[in-house]
């Protein structure tokens, strides 16, 4: 399971990224399916995988988008990746 | 996959990204500003639609009359196609682009498009004005000077009909397609279009599958259209939407697909997120299939280099082109191009990058 402070960094930069309102990192619901449930595309879930690179110092393949369906997937994924540098 | 593509992957992974952070690609003030501006129209979605199987003009190498589309029925009624794009806006289309075969000649059919999405773009071939309540970008294709046109399109005085029908209108641009026998003939085309105040963006031809004929580009064929559109793009600066980039992307000897990766579903299999997902060509029947779903069906994919295509492929490929400053202001210059020529109201700025960069992970 993803510690809770990546959690909320990863929805915290969802939010800004996307400019998603009435929501903060608290209330962010971490299940929520990123494509069906919040309708966020290709070029959004680019721009937010491009933040987070920048923010753990990590390389998210674009093979991977598939696994970033949620944000605690995406906090799931990260936390492996700064396992395996 | 391909050879090339998992080199284009590789090479915008791990290395390059240790050098440069995307954070300090976009504090470049004139970067930061431009990336602002391309990404609120991050939520275009698009489909595409055939809209009549007639045409009041025949054309060699016309991508409408290839394949078993040309043959599906026209059972669409006005309120038929409203509930179609009623439903398609429902499932997430913010865009549509209504092509084949001439969709001026079905008015009617355009007009109820409009009132239920109102993004769009009509591929026409001009001879009839689409009246001004369809409030699309209207695209009008040009294949040369009018002797040309007369021959291969069997079409006379074409572009002064296109010129009467859409001078100063802000819908309308121009499409200017590169074949392989017609390259210094935009001279022509550019003298009668530029006094009237006319945008122009340019389109490689792309062969239908199965196509024999000699527009088909070759590698001096590509070579000069490519020194060709950079020099009407310094001689009309004003009057043509495009980049050194799409000049690049688009008469490389390798086709979009080997570039880029195409992400439309004839060649994507994958549905999980983007054009894979959401993507749509309907024929006139309204019926639709998933294995020849692109923008420009009936194309032989390998020698696809259409203007269609790239607004998409290389739009979609963001993150490779964020690998580094100069390709990131490419790719921009790219996007920038494309919704200037796609999108009503959206005006192009300067380009950012005037020279030609490569592809990522591939030479000039």
């Amino acid at each position: 399971m993803p510690d809770n402070a990546t959690i909320l960094r990863v929805a915290e930069i969802l939010i800004d990224e996307l400019k998603l309102e009435d929501v903060t990192p608290e209330t962010f619901n971490p299940d929520l399916d990123l494509v069906d449930e919040l309708g966020i595309d290709s070029m959004d879930l680019t721009t937010v995988v491009l933040v987070l690179q920048d923010e753990y110092g990590i390389t998210i393949d674009e093979e991977d988008y598939p696994k970033l369906s949620n944000v605690r997937l995406i906090a799931q994924y990260i936390e492996e990746k700064l396992k395996e540098n | 996959m391909n050879v090339k593509h998992i080199q284009t992957l590789e090479a915008a992974s791990p290395g390059e990204r240790d050098k440069v952070k995307f954070s300090d690609i976009i504090r470049d003030p004139e970067v930061r500003m431009r990336w602002e501006k391309v990404r609120k129209y991050f939520f275009l979605r698009e489909s595409t639609y055939d809209m009549t199987n007639r045409c009041n003009i025949r054309c060699d190498g016309c991508y409408y009359y290839e394949g078993e589309k040309q043959f599906a029925g026209e059972t669409g009624t006005p309120e038929q196609w409203r509930s179609l794009m009623r439903s398609e806006r429902e499932r997430g289309i913010t865009y549509v682009v209504l092509a084949g075969a001439e969709p001026s000649l079905v008015p009617d059919l355009c007009r109820v498009c409009f009132e239920e999405i109102h993004l769009g773009c009509i591929a026409t071939n001009g001879v009839r004005r689409i009246p001004e309540s369809v409030g699309y970008k209207i695209h009008i294709s040009v294949w040369g000077n009018d002797e040309t046109s007369e021959r291969i399109r069997k079409a006379k005085h074409l572009l002064e009909k296109q010129i009467r029908n859409y001078a100063g209108d802000p819908r309308a641009v121009f499409v200017y397609t590169f074949t392989r026998d017609n390259i210094d003939e935009i001279y022509d085309v550019m003298k009668a279009l530029s006094p009237h105040g006319c945008k122009l963006t340019f389109n490689m031809f792309s062969a239908p599958v199965g196509y024999t004929g000699g527009l088909r580009h070759d590698a001096q064929s590509l070579a000069a259209a490519r020194g060709t559109m950079m020099d009407i793009v310094n001689k009309y600066p004003g009057h043509i939407l495009f980049s050194p980039y799409n000049a690049a992307a688009h008469t490389h000897t390798l086709g979009l697909h080997e570039l880029f990766g195409c992400s439309y579903p004839r060649m994507n299999p994958s549905t999980d997120i983007g054009l894979g997902r959401s993507f749509r060509q309907y024929r006139t029947d309204l019926s639709w299939n998933r294995s020849a779903s692109c923008c420009v069906p009936d194309t032989d994919c390998a020698d696809c280099r259409h203007y269609a295509a790239g607004s998409a492929v290389v739009t979609a490929r963001l993150y490779r082109h964020a690998a580094d400053a100069e390709s990131f202001k490419a790719w921009l210059d790219y996007v920038d191009t494309y919704l200037a020529v796609w999108v009503m109201g959206y005006e192009k700025g300067a380009n950012l990058l005037e020279h030609m960069t490569p592809p990522p992970g591939f030479d000039l």
